[in-house]
């Protein structure tokens, strides 16, 4: 439960100043006016109404909010909007191309690695960042990269067959 | 699991299909009621009461009331509906007093969340901290009430039975055979105590709920993170006094429920927001924090089970008594506690038995439906209290349980006699046993070998039973329509939240239709104006019942479909059949017609046209079943039983604590296998639901009965590193005579006795008998300091409420 | 969350300094996983928020031979995680940054976050006492430098007064032969703060340094013990007499996470554990 608030009882009118923003998200330049206290994931489904990325916790704790940022994976409910000025940003809605699934999107399915799908969009970006940096992670890399995901539903393992499908397929297919 | 191992005999049923959402919830088009935006919405926002039982003396509304932006302000003084599946004893807003620390006291609709809070901020209400009742025993002493009006509370009569003057919401019993007698003729009566702490749901997404209620009509629009619409409709008429024609009820994509979703949550709160606010629709949405400290969480519960046994180890008698801390409110939980009374001991044969359960009232966070229904609870109590019996029996384990477990011509203790299409707990049993390479209990010396070397290993299993715990007159259904092109679109009234429902009802449509899994649409978007009637998606009985309805629907179509296409191919209906989206006469094929050409009616060459747009409906309402006797406990309170069974080895570090599972090998008579990807996914997800709360997880009260862990960072789930190792899943097919293919439901079972072979597993490797979950680290390592061989609920210091 | 602030980037330190000591409601932030959670549950009322991140001298993360290693404020864990460098010469900072909340939270933590946030349990602490990591402090009155085992004065609290902010970290060259561990134990394998941490190390001469979190109101170097070690000289003998008599210089408390008996036993096992370790002979 939240401390008490009663430091709160005068309406605190400082006033936002806005901020201007300019970054790219999913490869399309995005410049908008925000306020400061606007946290990133509030940014992306509010302001630019990508509503993939999803809040569970709101602490930085669960991962569902997971996005990639300047290529690392990052939990965007911890981030302010205006931290991201002038940064890469990558959501779920990035992952296909050119209305074809990619790769890691027909694993997660054929492995059924997720069942209700709201953590999911937060371990496709967290898997993505990690195939994007080590192409041919160990179970423990995966492990590493992905146990700031929770998922109350598939019990993991069908998510780490995917993830690891997707490396060899990636590897094969892409050849990176 | 990347080859499918298993085979099915059937065309489409048993075939590892795709889940038919998994497209949208990959590329995050799956829009859940948390992403919704409707015209005009406001946001609102919970005052939860800081104290576990205080007097709201009173509360100054005036300073949020000004704020701009704000929208609606309530608190309890503003509403005296009442809320309760089973036993009307909740207010939306607390009122006069908060009976736990969590309780809503006030809540603010604004523009935005942000406004919305900082009015929440600005109320001032002033409290007169009063004594709470912290655990089962305070309560059962009865000195303060957590209901002081229980007498008066309306409730179900003959079903529930709340206790004059006390905190008891129902005492519920069960009884068979000749217990003294039973007690008396045994060689051995053994008498132990259990206990587990309440444990959260979390669902990733949180509960949420939208309402918008009509100013100038009854007419209220719900949409809801919900798993029982037709429930959330009956309540909301009940509770505000309007029919249920007035209630909508729609359900988009669900983010888990685990039966914290199965009842009604925030829609009252909700409604009474929107009616405030003139009609605007109203979005109620539980922070993670909220999601812990004000929804409701699984039950603690302490067993005492007395067991008299024979030197051979024949089990003659059981005696359990279940105290269920169910905390402020009955929910859904005073049913958890009713379901106990005959399903409490297990799969055994007992011929005499007794069980007492009561559900407590103490000011915790209240308890609801959670994944088990009881059973993962009832069988900590029981499957620990066989393996200690056969401890002191000195026979294995396993040769124990085999003679007493339950068999064709053996009757459960609600008197319901088993057959073969029942299913079989003993085949589960063998099939884990020997998967996991047991080959009887570890010798002393062999522990003291292991000890040295500061890892200890561990092998245990433990059996479950589980039947759907619902009302007699549970009922399914399913409507389907075809569309002009062959393919069908299908309507239940269940709810996909995540375990697959949509799948597995498509799958079944399509072998009966013999259609390809694409064409059979289901429709993901619940709307209790359109879908036709489902009780509520629980008590994994979707499959079974959901299935029967799904047949019954696809086979009326066939017979509308035969009907006209008999006078388009100018024969009789007997004469044909179908496959592969055609009606063909049986002598000869090349008389046939599509679907296609038959589904919105048939026009000869002349164009006179004959029948008319193909749709069907089927209905399943729960085949046999009786109300229990109030006494005794005997009726036939269950559809379908699903056996099964787990087995673990682990790996202890012994000067650390820490539990490393290997493997765990689960088995589950299912009958007919569906979607085998579907099952798998829903054995790993449970079992690792069930390590959590075997090794992890647990409330933590404080002594003011505040709770101490109302966020993640510690109440804690498992995460990837905390998987086992590997998960084997075996699947027996005894099938069920009245099911779907034979198939019975797995959803819940695969969390059931998960602790219970853990903590078997423990003793085995440690030679120390665990009474009290979670079996952490610290409570190992202070276990094994401790140098006393039972760790009993008496020797565990400040876990969670039941000190 | 309530706050309704100005944000400011300064990209010259004495800007930033006398902006905080200016705007009486203002924070910096770095990193953001503490402040923007503190901002979440309305635990402050921030006015003005202050981002360092590009501070110029926040950005330096090096290692000179002789002189040591360099942590700027804007350094994330994640980057301390994959510095072959920290790997080779400070193993023990490297497994505590490893095992520091979840991969993504890496990403964006950084050191100087941790220790200003003055968890009694923080991780990064323990490894960097046991190598006499200096804190450089930017203030209104100049720059100082403290020992961090003087910068923790209570639970999440540290000496920085008014308008200071800390600049970097350093920590001195180790030399050749030296060894380290950190082992904590947790109550789950994935992201948890440490129930018990210990920061063990082994310095050239053969003197022990032992520095350990969530057994005090804050993080801290046991000076005592490591003299009476020392006196004794380190061996097999001396490690299961330190394990023990580390009972006597530490009191924690229990809480929700723990009880004080499984800290204290926790403490001499992650203590015996890590010193057999670096003395070569495993349990």
């Amino acid at each position: 439960m939240d401390k008490d608030c009663s430091m709160y009882t005068e309406h605190v009118e400082s006033g936002k100043r806005k901020v201007t923003l300019s970054m790219t998200v999913n490869g399309r330049p995005v410049v908008r006016d925000v306020d400061p206290n606007m946290t990133l994931l509030h940014f992306l489904r509010d302001n630019l109404k990508l509503f993939g990325t999803k809040e569970a916790c709101g602490e930085g704790e669960c991962g569902a909010c997971t996005i990639i940022m300047n290529g690392k994976a990052v939990t965007s409910c911890i981030i302010l909007a205006v931290e991201a000025e002038g940064a890469q940003i990558t959501t779920v809605e990035g992952l296909a191309k050119d209305g074809k699934l990619s790769i890691l999107q027909e694993e997660f399915i054929s492995q059924d690695a997720l069942q209700c799908g709201f953590c999911t969009p937060g371990f496709l970006m967290s898997t993505r960042a990690l195939l994007d940096s080590n192409p041919n992670p160990t179970d423990e890399e995966i492990m590493e990269a992905l146990s700031g995901n929770l998922c109350r539903c598939t019990g993991y393992i069908p998510i780490m067959n995917a993830v690891k499908r997707t490396a060899e397929r990636e590897r094969k297919e892409l050849g990176s | 699991m990347d080859e499918k191992r298993y085979q099915s005999k059937h065309k489409r049923v048993g075939q590892a299909y795709d889940r038919k959402d998994a497209r949208e919830k990959v590329t995050g088009q799956a829009i859940y009621t948390y992403d919704l935006e409707l015209p005009g919405m406001l946001h609102a926002r919970c005052l939860l009461s800081p104290y576990a039982r205080a007097k709201i003396v009173s509360i100054d509304t005036s300073k949020a009331k000004a704020l701009p932006g704000v929208r609606a302000v309530l608190c309890g003084e503003d509403s005296d509906i009442l809320v309760g599946l089973y036993m009307q004893d909740k207010r939306v807003l607390a009122k006069g007093e908060t009976r736990y620390q969590g309780d809503v006291v006030a809540a603010v609709a604004a523009d935005d969340e942000e406004t919305a809070e900082r009015a929440i901020a600005l109320l001032d209400v002033v409290y007169e901290p009063l004594q709470p009742v912290h655990d089962v025993d305070e309560a059962l002493e009865a000195k303060i009430l957590v209901h002081e009006d229980i007498n008066d509370l309306k409730h179900y009569v003959g079903v529930f039975f709340p206790q004059k003057d006390s905190n008891i919401a129902s005492w519920n019993k069960s009884k068979k055979g000749d217990l003294e007698k039973a007690f008396e003729e045994s060689d051995l009566q053994v008498v132990n105590e259990f206990s587990l702490p309440a444990v959260a749901h979390v669902p990733m997404e949180t509960h949420v709920a939208i309402v918008q209620a009509d100013p100038f009509s009854n007419k209220i629009r719900i949409w809801a993170s919900a798993q029982s619409p037709f429930a959330i409709r009956q309540i909301m008429a009940d509770s505000f006094g309007i029919s249920e024609s007035d209630v909508e009820v729609h359900i988009p994509y669900v983010g888990g429920g685990f039966g914290g979703k199965a009842g009604i949550h925030l829609e009252p709160l909700a409604t009474l927001l929107s009616k405030a606010a003139g009609g605007a629709p109203v979005k109620v949405r539980a922070t993670r924090e909220q999601e812990f400290n004000q929804l409701p969480t699984r039950a603690g519960m302490r067993g005492r089970i007395k067991t008299g046994v024979n030197l051979d180890g024949k089990i003659n008698a059981v005696q359990a008594v279940y105290d269920w801390d169910s905390g402020a409110y009955a929910d859904y939980g005073v049913n958890v506690g009713k379901t106990a009374v005959y399903s409490g001991l297990g799969p055994y044969a007992v011929d005499n038995a007794c069980i007492d359960s009561k559900t407590i009232y103490t000011n915790k966070v209240f308890s609801t439906a959670y994944r088990g229904f009881g059973h993962l609870e009832t069988h900590w109590s029981i499957e620990r209290q066989i393996d200690i019996l056969s401890q002191r029996l000195g026979i294995d384990p396993y040769e124990f349980r085999m003679m007493n477990l339950l068999e064709p011509g053996k009757h459960t203790i609600s008197g319901e006699l088993v057959t073969k299409s029942t299913g079989s707990v003993k085949e589960c049993l063998t099939a884990v046993v020997k998967e996991i390479g047991w080959t009887g209990r570890k010798t002393e010396e062999e522990r003291q070998r292991e000890w040295k070397t500061g890892k200890v290993r561990g092998k245990g299993f433990a059996v479950l039973q589980k039947a759907p715990a619902m009302p007699a007159n549970t009922a399914s259904s399913a409507i389907i329509q075809m569309n002009g092109d062959g393919r069908v679109r299908m309507m239940i009234g269940g709810v996909d939240i995540g375990q697959g429902a949509n799948t597995a009802m498509a799958q079944i449509a399509a072998q009966e239709l013999d259609l390809p899994i694409e064409y059979i649409n289901v429709m993901t978007e619940i709307d209790t104006r359109a879908n036709p009637y489902d009780w509520n998606t629980v008590a994994s009985k979707l499959t079974f019942m959901g299935g029967n309805a799904v047949i019954k629907a696809c086979r009326e179509l066939l017979d509308k479909m035969k009907a006209i296409a008999a006078q388009a191919l100018k024969t009789e209906p007997e004469y044909l059949a179908h496959a592969n989206g055609e009606v063909y006469h049986v002598h000869n094929p090349e008389r046939r017609i599509s679907y296609a050409k038959i589904a919105l009616g048939y026009m000869y060459p002349n164009g006179t046209s004959i029948g008319g747009p193909l749709m069907a409906t089927g209905t399943y309402i729960a085949d046999g079943l009786t109300n229990l006797d109030p006494e005794t406990g005997q009726g036939s309170p269950a559809l379908v039983w699903t056996f099964g069974a787990h087995a673990v080895d682990i790996e202890i570090d012994v000067e650390t604590g820490n539990i490393d599972v290997l493997k765990v090998v689960s088995a589950f008579d299912v009958g007919q296998v569906i979607n085998e990807k579907l099952i798998y996914g829903q054995i790993c997800g449970g079992v690792v639901q069930g390590l959590g709360s075997a090794i992890l997880e647990g409330y933590k009260f404080n002594e003011d009965v505040r709770l101490m862990n109302p966020s993640f960072t510690d109440n804690k789930i498992p995460t990837m590193k905390d998987m086992p190792k590997e998960i084997v899943a075996i699947y027996i097919e005894n099938p069920q005579m009245n099911g779907p293919y034979g198939a019975r439901g797995v959803a819940e079972h695969p969390m059931i006795s998960v602790p219970s072979a853990v903590g078997n597993a423990v003793y085995d490797a440690l030679g120390i008998n665990f009474h009290v979950l979670p079996l952490s680290p610290e409570a190992i390592v202070l276990g094994i300091q401790s140098g006393k061989k039972s760790i009993l609920c008496t020797d565990v210091d400040c876990l969670p409420g039941l000190h | 969350m309530i706050s309704r602030f100005t944000y400011f980037k300064p990209h010259n330190l004495n800007e930033a300094v006398q902006y905080l000591e200016k705007e009486e409601k203002s924070f910096v932030l770095a990193g953001g996983t503490d402040i923007m959670i503190l901002l979440r549950r309305n635990l402050i009322n921030a006015e003005h928020i202050v981002d360092i991140k590009a501070l110029p001298e926040t950005a330096a993360f090096e290692f000179v031979e002789g002189a040591g290693l360099t942590i700027g404020a804007s350094v994330v864990v994640n980057r301390v995680v994959d510095s072959e460098v920290v790997k080779a010469k400070y193993p023990a900072l490297h497994q505590a940054a490893a095992s520091l909340a979840s991969f993504q939270l890496r990403n964006r933590a950084t050191v100087v976050g941790n220790i200003c946030n003055a968890s009694p349990g923080a991780d990064l602490p323990p490894a960097l006492l046991v190598y006499d990591a200096v804190v450089n402090i930017s203030g209104p009155q100049g720059n100082r430098q403290v020992p961090l085992h003087q910068f923790f004065t209570g639970v999440k609290r540290t000496v920085l007064q008014r308008g200071e902010l800390v600049v970097s970290l350093q920590l001195p060259d180790p030399g050749e032969g030296d060894k380290s561990i950190y082992l904590r134990q947790a109550r789950l394998r994935g992201h948890d703060l440490a129930t018990v941490g210990v920061a063990s190390r082994i310095k050239p001469d053969g003197k022990v340094a032992i520095g350990i979190c969530a057994v005090a109101p804050t993080p801290k170097r046991l000076f005592a013990l490591e003299d009476q070690i020392n006196e004794r000289g380190l061996s097999q003998e001396t490690v299961e007499w330190a394990a023990d008599e580390i009972h006597q210089h530490i009191h924690p408390i229990s809480d929700v996470r723990s009880s004080a008996l499984y800290r204290l036993q926790m403490a001499s096992v992650l203590l015996k554990r890590g010193l057999l370790n670096l003395i070569g002979k495993e349990d």
